[in-house]
């Protein structure tokens, strides 16, 4: 099981009167099969949260350590878009971030094609796959490399509505099923309260300003009561924190 | 498009309809190939023609006197030349010569061309090189021709250099338009993937260059190819150029236009069969994204 133990984490760019914080004295710890959003409005530093956990930018100041059972933690990535690489075939694309390229690894590739309905689509290239088909190759690469802790920047923003739908019901059972656990930065309030057991909110500035636990029992269907009075609480929280702004 | 037929009846799709729709589609198909082909046979058979039996007459009209018929042979007579001469076994000796000086020549210049495009992601070495590349792209081949001509005769470092100054502006604009394009996004995946750096230039970094380079190799080519049979002409004792320059000497057209001939062939069949080979082979992915 991964671990995620923040501290003092602070994060600035530039310097000056161009210096901005992009995170501000944050600490968490993240621990078993969650599957944790991260949520809060343009600019609140969430990428940026996301980009030093994933290593693509060091922080400031303070630590991050993102270990499984006492070693350091493998980590997979589900990014915006799906970065697929446009010259090799979807099979390639998820052999590309493999250690090797083993008759048991290939079959690993298919199994999580097959996961994300794309069995038969292993020797595409991915120009021959529309925006959902491509992002749940993305998906199915995050997946097999088998990593302790999966991190996901917005992945289903660029998607039609319906799309995004049966993803995130897949991203579900994936997630159900797999025991791994899942950073999942969104905008979306009623997506994070669909997927997660544990949302966090962020405010401008970089601050973490609440951290709300989601009781309900899964799958969620976004029409439900509770679901809905769920996302209500969580959007109620978004403007408690635009009058803090304002 | 007709709309698709339902039966009242029954409810089903005429499905004899539906297959003389996708027929439809294969024929028009057919038929824009088939016409397309046509327009382009119908223009060498123009060509052809009017050379054959009228050009004779219409520059004799434009001279305002006769030509003489053996400054213009006919497309009949050039190909009877070329028979001759082709059985004469010296024209692949000729096109090995050309082509052996193209392809030190365009070798070294590609080597150059990319080294300096790389070196060109560097600020100062920019502006060391920016109006070498800016001269050799607008200067025409024929000044580096005349002068390597006069420095070094018919000794074969002669047009090498040229073939270097008129070529490697190409593959070095092409290779530095190419890592300034480098697509970040996918490096960042495949670090964060912890995917090495090997791997990372192998997979991403190659791949992203390869169509790159592949239009600097296209273009420096064919210009470089131009250059070599040029200074051939003017400042060599074997090849194309060397063998148009007798026959042009010898007023002898037939022949002169004989290695024209060649020439044009070799060019078609380099880009049809060759290139074309390549391009197939090495950027299917790109047809891919074309066809979806």
């Amino acid at each position: 099981m991964a671990d995620i133990k923040i501290k003092n984490l602070h994060k600035e760019f530039g310097t000056g009167d161009d210096k901005v914080v992009a995170l501000e004295d944050v600490n968490l710890d993240i621990s078993g099969h969650s599957f944790v959003s991260i949520v809060g409005p343009s600019g609140c530093g969430k990428s940026t949260l996301l980009n030093i956990l994933t290593g693509i930018e060091t922080p400031t100041s303070g630590t991050v350590d993102i270990t499984s059972d006492g070693r350091v933690a493998a980590p997979g990535y589900v990014f915006q878009a799906a970065r697929l690489l446009p010259w090799r075939t979807v099979t390639d694309n998820l052999l590309f971030v493999q250690e090797d390229r083993s008759s048991e690894t290939k079959q690993r590739c298919q199994r999580y094609l097959e996961m994300v309905q794309l069995g038969d689509k292993g020797d595409k290239f991915p120009g021959e796959l529309s925006g959902g088909m491509q992002q749940r190759v993305g998906i199915a690469r995050a997946f097999c490399i088998e990593p302790d802790v999966l991190f996901m920047d917005e992945p289903f923003s660029h998607l039609d509505a319906i799309t995004a739908r049966a993803l995130r019901r897949e991203l579900h059972h994936m997630w159900a099923e797999t025991k791994k656990m899942v950073v999942f930065v969104t905008h979306d309030v009623g997506e994070a309260v669909e997927l997660s057991n544990r949302i966090l909110v962020f405010a401008k500035g970089g601050r973490l300003t609440d951290d709300i636990g989601v009781e309900l029992p899964f799958p969620r269907d976004p029409s439900d009561d509770e679901v809905a009075v769920a996302k209500a609480h969580v959007l109620r929280k978004f403007e408690e924190l635009d009058l803090l702004a304002s | 498009m007709t709309a698709t037929q339902t039966d009242i009846s029954t409810g089903e799709v005429a499905a004899e309809q539906r297959v003389t729709e996708e027929e439809l589609a294969r024929r028009a198909r057919q038929k824009e190939l088939t016409s397309r082909w046509f327009w382009r046979i119908l223009s060498y058979v123009v060509v052809l023609a009017v050379w054959e039996f009228a050009l004779l007459d219409i520059f004799s009209w434009l001279r305002g006197n006769p030509l003489d018929p053996k400054l213009l042979p006919g497309p009949s007579e050039v190909l009877a030349t070329f028979g001759e001469i082709w059985g004469e076994g010296t024209m692949p000796a000729a096109f090995q010569a050309t082509l052996t000086r193209i392809a030190v020549g365009f070798g070294l210049s590609f080597l150059i061309g990319a080294m300096v495009g790389i070196l060109m992601q560097s600020k100062w070495f920019e502006g060391f090189f920016k109006d070498a590349v800016l001269i050799s792209l607008s200067a025409p081949g024929l000044i580096w021709v005349l002068i390597t001509a006069i420095i070094f005769g018919n000794r074969p470092i002669g047009p090498t250099i040229a073939i270097i100054l008129t070529t490697f502006a190409l593959v070095t604009v092409n290779v530095s338009e190419g890592i300034r394009a480098l697509p970040k996004d996918l490096l960042d995946m495949a670090k964060s993937f912890k995917v090495s750096l090997y791997k990372r230039n192998r997979q991403i970094v190659i791949p992203h260059l390869a169509p790159y380079l592949f239009t600097g190799l296209r273009f420096g080519f064919s210009i470089a190819w131009k250059v070599t049979v040029l200074t051939e002409v003017f400042s060599s004792s074997e090849g194309i150029g060397f063998e148009m320059r007798i026959s042009a000497v010898l007023f002898d057209m037939s022949e002169f236009l004989t290695w024209i001939l060649a020439f044009f062939f070799f060019a078609l069949f380099l880009e049809k069969v060759v290139l074309e080979a390549i391009e197939r082979r090495y950027f299917r992915w790109r047809q891919a994204v074309v066809a979806s």
